[in-house]
C-alpha cells in the first residue's frame, strides 16, 4: 500500500496551533482539542463505493458494519448484530439511533438501496464487485459484461427498518468479516446521495465519527470535525485534518518539521525512519502478501520444481535487512502472518533459502534454458529489491542471464503480464481488505478471484471445493483448520513464490502517543494524542 | 497590406501549432501501453460490466482518430473534458492555475531583483574579488540539480531553521511561495547577471555616458537613469522568456514542494493516461509559450527602436 502522489500544503506549527483550536490560550487543551494532520495520497472520489484510493478519509467518516476490537475479536460497530443459521442467510440487525452527518436515520433501506447502486454495473461503481457473494449479483453485472436483466439484488431484503437479510450464493461463516472497514462498497448511503452522487461527491455524508467541515476542493485539505451526534464511541480527537502529498518523501520532511501528525513511509526509508522518529516510528503487521508470479504461457516455467528452486534461492532474510531495515516479514505461508488462523510455516523447506537444494531440484527439473527476465514496475520503491532478486536467482541456481526489469506504469505492467509478454517471474502482491484468510485465497488462487492475475491465472478445482468447505466451517477453528488445507493444496502446486508478509510502516509527530491500528491501518477515532 | 498579411500568417501558424501539437500529444497518450482503467484498479480486477461502462463514458473503446475529434469538438465548446476522477478537466485548470502564476511570478520577480542587482555590482566591480565571487557563485548555484538544491532548501529552511514550511500552499503567498520560488530563482540568476553586467560594462564605456558624465550628472544618476535603460534591453527579452519558461517548467518544483499547481496535475495525469488532462495542460502551456514570444518581439520593438527598422 505505498502512497502515491499528489498534490497539497504543508502547514507552519503556528497555524497548527490555530486549529487546534482553542480560543483562551491561557486553557490546557483537552484531547478534544487536537485536530490531527494525516498526510494521504490525494483521493480520487469520496463515494465509498466508487474509490480506489480514499480509504483514510472515507474509514474516517463512515463507520462499517463490524470491526476489531484491540485483540483482533469481531465487535459490532453499526450492526448491532450479524447472525445466521446456515451461513447462507444472515440476518443483519442495525443498532438504533444512529445517524448521518446529515441527521436522517441510518437504516436497512440506507445500505439495502447503496448496495443495489453499487452493484449494478452501468453504474459504474468500481467496488461494486465487494457484493459478488449476494443472490442475483450476477444479473446486475454480468461476468462478460453483457447486459444487465436486474436492477435490484434478489438476494437483499428489508425486513423493518433496522434489519435486513443477505442471502448468500454459497455458505460463509466468514461474512462478518467481509463488514469490516475496508470493505467500503458496503457502507450506506444517505438518500440524498443516490440522487445526485457528483454533489454527494463534493460533499461526502457518512455515519462515522467525523464529517467533513467544508466541501471537498480536490487538490486541497480536507477539513473533519467530530460529529456532534455520533451514537457510536467517542472519538479521542477533535477531528482530522487530511493533507494531500503528491509523495512520501515530502510528507516525511514535512513530518520531520512537525507540520503533519501521521504519515505512511515507505519501505526504503526504514532505516532513515527509525533513526529521525525513534518512539514514533511504526511497524504495523498488516494483511497484505508481496509474490512473485510465473507466466503460465511459459513452458520453461511449467515444471513446479523451477519454481520451487527459484523460491528456495531467495534469501528473503538477508534481502529483509538489507533492504527493509528487518521490517517486513519473510513468507513461510501464503497469507500474512497477522491474519487470523495464518498457518505460519505451512510452505516449508521450499519457503527456506537452501541454495543447493534449489540447484538439485532445478537439476532434476532439467535446468533452466534462455533468459529470465523479472518484471516490476518502476518508481515504486522496488527497484533494490527486484535487483536483489535477480542476483540471486543468478548467483544461486547459475543460470547466467537473469535480469529485473521495470515496466514504466502500472497500466503498462498489466499488459505485458496479460499479453504473457513476460520471461520470468513478476511482481504480484494481494492486500487483503478483510481480516479472514478468505479474501487473499479466493482472490488470488480461483478462476474468478479479483486477483487472480497476479498467479498467472491459477486454478484448480481441488482449492476451490477446499475453500468452499473452510468458508462453511462451523467455528473460527474450524475455518482455520480449512484455510491451513487449502493453503497446503495450493502450495501442493507451488504456482507462485510467496515472497513477504507486509508491514506498513507510519511516523508520527510527537503529539501522537499510540498509533491504535487495525490490521496495519490506524484507526484515527482511537489514535491516542497527547495535548 | 503587409500588416495583415503578417497577421495572417500568425493565425495560420497559430492553427497549425494547435493542431498539431494537440493531435501529437493525443496520440502520444493514446499509444501508451495498457488499459488506464484497468490499471486504476491496481491489483484488484473490478468487474466486466463496470470496466465496459467506463471505456464507455471516456471514448477508450473508440479508435483514436474517434476520440480525437470528439475531444476538439468539445475544445470548441469550452468543454475541456471529464478526467478520471469524473471531474472536468477545465476546473481543474482554473483551480490550478493561480498557484502556478504565483509560483512563476515570484519566481521571476526574484531573479529579476537579484539577477539585476548582482549584474550592475558586478559590472561597477568588474574584475575585483566581488566580481569574480559572484560569478562563481551564481553559476555554482546555477550547476546543482533542481531537486537536489529544493530539499536542502527545504532540509535547512524548513526543518532546521523553521523559518518557512516545508511544502505545500497552505500559508498563501508570500510564505509559501518564498522557498519554491528562490530556488527556481537560483537557476536564471547566472544568465541574467552576466547579461546585465556585460551590457552596463558595454554602456558605461560609451561615448553618451562620457557626455553625461562630463555635464557633472553624479554617478547614481548616470548609473540608474543612463545605463540602466540601454543595458536592460538583452535581459529584459531573457527575462521575458524566461518568464513563459517559468510558466511551464515548474513541474519539478512544484512536485518537489507539494504545490498543486498545473505542473503537479500535468504530472499526475501523464501517470494515469489521461489524455484530455495531459492535452488541455499541454495545450494551455503552449498558447503561453506563444504568447510570451509575441510579447517578446513587441517589447523589444519598444525598447530598442533599431529593431523596428529591419
Amino acid at each position: 500500500m505505498k502512497l502515491s502522489v499528489k498534490a497539497s500544503f504543508g502547514i507552519a506549527a503556528a497555524t497548527m496551533l490555530v486549529l487546534a483550536g482553542c480560543t483562551a490560550t491561557s486553557d490546557p487543551a483537552t484531547d478534544d482539542d487536537v485536530i490531527l494532520r494525516v498526510a494521504i495520497a490525494e483521493p480520487d472520489r469520496l463515494v465509498p463505493a466508487n474509490h480506489f484510493s480514499s480509504y483514510e478519509v472515507l474509514t474516517a467518516i463512515f463507520t462499517s458494519l463490524t470491526g476489531l476490537d484491540e485483540d483482533g475479536q469481531l465487535e459490532y460497530l453499526q450492526a448491532e448484530s450479524v447472525e445466521s443459521d446456515d451461513a447462507v442467510t444472515w440476518t443483519i440487525t442495525l443498532r438504533d439511533g444512529w445517524t448521518f452527518h446529515n441527521g436522517d436515520p441510518v437504516t436497512a433501506q440506507s445500505y439495502v438501496d447503496a448496495w443495489n447502486y453499487a452493484a449494478y454495473a452501468p453504474n459504474a461503481q468500481v467496488n461494486g464487485g465487494q457484493l459478488k457473494n449476494v443472490v442475483g449479483y450476477s444479473e446486475l453485472s454480468p461476468v462478460d459484461g453483457s447486459e444487465p436483466t436486474a436492477t435490484e439484488l434478489s438476494g437483499l431484503s428489508v425486513v423493518d427498518d433496522l434489519t435486513f437479510t443477505v442471502e448468500l450464493q454459497s455458505p460463509d461463516r466468514q461474512y462478518p468479516f467481509q463488514l469490516t472497514q475496508g470493505q467500503t462498497g458496503l457502507y450506506p448511503l444517505p438518500a440524498e446521495a443516490l440522487e445526485d452522487l457528483d454533489a454527494y461527491n463534493s460533499h461526502p455524508i457518512g455515519n462515522g465519527p467525523f464529517m467533513l467541515a467544508d466541501d471537498w476542493t480536490p487538490s486541497q485539505e480536507i477539513e473533519t470535525v467530530v460529529y456532534e451526534d455520533y451514537a457510536g464511541e467517542e472519538p479521542t480527537i477533535g477531528g482530522v485534518t487530511f493533507v494531500p502529498y503528491l509523495d512520501t518523501t515530502i510528507a516525511y520532511t514535512d513530518a520531520l518539521a512537525g507540520e503533519v501528525d501521521i504519515v505512511a513511509i515507505s519501505g526504503d526509508q526504514v532505516t532513515r525512519a527509525e533513526e529521525d522518529f525513534g518512539d514514533n516510528f511504526y511497524a504495523l503487521d498488516a494483511p497484505g502478501v508481496d509474490l512473485l508470479g510465473f507466466p503460465s504461457d511459459d513452458p520453461r516455467f511449467s515444471d513446479k520444481r523451477v519454481r520451487q528452486a527459484i523460491s528456495m534461492a531467495i534469501d528473503r532474510e538477508a534481502i529483509n535487512d538489507a533492504i527493509y531495515g528487518g521490517r517486513q516479514i519473510p513468507a513461510t505461508s501464503l497469507t500474512s502472518p497477522s491474519m487470523p488462523g495464518d498457518p505460519a510455516g505451512v510452505c516449508g523447506e521450499y519457503c527456506e533459502f537452501n541454495p543447493e537444494a534449489a540447484q538439485e531440484l532445478l537439476a532434476e527439473a532439467g535446468g533452466f534454458e534462455g533468459p529470465m527476465e523479472l518484471l516490476f514496475i518502476g518508481g515504486w520503491g522496488q527497484e533494490d529489491l527486484f535487483a536483489a532478486y535477480a542476483n540471486q536467482i543468478r548467483q544461486n541456481l547459475g543460470i547466467e542471464d537473469v535480469v529485473a526489469t521495470p515496466a514504466p506504469d502500472f497500466a503498462a505492467f498489466t499488459e505485458r503480464v496479460a499479453n504473457g509478454d513476460v520471461s520470468g517471474p513478476f511482481r504480484a502482491r494481494w492486500g487483503a481488505l478483510y481480516p479472514s484468510q478468505q479474501d487473499t485465497l479466493h482472490s488470488l488462487y480461483t478462476a474468478e478471484g479479483d486477483g487472480n492475475f497476479g498467479t498467472g491465472g491459477y486454478s484448480n478445482p481441488e482449492v476451490d471445493a477446499l475453500l468452499a468447505e473452510a468458508d462453511a466451517a462451523e467455528t473460527l477453528e474450524e475455518s482455520y483448520e480449512g484455510y491451513r488445507a487449502v493453503q497446503e493444496r495450493i502450495l501442493e502446486d507451488f504456482p507462485v513464490v510467496p515472497t513477504f508478509g507486509n508491514r506498513y510502516l507510519y511516523v508520527t509527530s510527537e503529539r501522537v502517543t499510540d498509533l491504535y491500528s487495525i490490521s496495519g491501518s490506524p484507526l484515527l477515532s482511537r489514535v491516542e494524542v497527547s495535548a | 497590406m503587409r500588416p495583415a498579411l503578417a497577421l495572417l500568417q500568425r493565425i495560420l501558424g497559430f492553427v497549425i501549432v494547435f493542431f498539431g501539437v494537440t493531435f501529437v500529444i493525443y496520440f502520444a497518450v493514446f499509444s501508451l501501453p495498457g488499459d488506464p482503467i484497468r490499471a486504476l484498479a491496481g491489483d484488484r480486477a473490478i468487474p466486466q460490466g463496470v470496466i465496459d461502462a467506463l471505456h464507455a463514458q471516456y471514448r477508450l473503446d473508440q479508435p483514436l482518430w474517434q476520440q480525437y475529434s470528439a475531444y476538439i469538438g468539445g475544445l470548441f465548446h469550452g468543454d475541456f473534458g471529464i478526467d478520471f476522477r469524473g471531474r472536468p478537466v477545465g476546473e481543474q485548470m482554473l483551480a490550478r492555475w493561480p498557484v502556478t502564476i504565483a509560483l512563476a511570478l515570484t519566481a521571476w520577480g526574484i531573479e529579476v531583483v537579484l539577477g539585476v542587482a548582482i549584474g550592475v555590482i558586478s559590472a561597477l566591480r568588474k574584475g575585483t574579488v566581488i566580481d569574480k565571487s559572484l560569478l562563481a557563485l551564481t553559476v555554482l548555484a546555477s550547476c546543482i540539480p533542481v531537486f537536489v538544491l529544493g530539499a536542502v532548501a527545504q532540509l535547512v529552511f524548513g526543518v532546521s531553521l523553521g523559518w518557512l514550511p516545508v511544502a505545500g500552499v497552505s500559508d498563501g503567498w508570500p510564505i509559501s511561495y518564498i522557498l519554491p520560488a528562490a530556488v527556481i530563482a537560483v537557476f536564471g540568476l547566472a544568465a541574467v547577471s552576466r547579461l546585465v553586467r556585460s551590457s552596463v560594462i558595454e554602456s558605461l564605456g560609451s561615448d553618451y555616458v562620457r557626455t553625461a558624465r562630463a555635464k557633472g550628472l553624479g554617478e547614481p544618476r548616470v548609473v540608474g537613469v543612463h545605463v540602466m535603460r540601454n543595458s536592460l534591453i538583452p535581459a529584459s527579452t531573457f527575462l521575458a522568456t524566461d518568464l513563459g519558461y517559468l510558466l511551464g517548467g515548474t513541474v519539478i518544483i512544484e512536485g518537489i514542494f507539494n504545490l498543486p499547481g498545473v505542473g503537479n496535475l500535468l504530472f499526475s495525469a501523464i501517470r494515469s493516461h489521461e489524455g484530455a488532462t495531459v492535452v488541455g495542460v499541454s495545450t494551455a502551456l503552449i498558447l503561453i509559450f506563444l504568447i510570451t514570444t509575441i510579447v517578446v518581439d513587441a517589447l523589444h520593438a519598444v525598447l530598442d527602436p533599431r529593431s523596428r527598422l529591419g
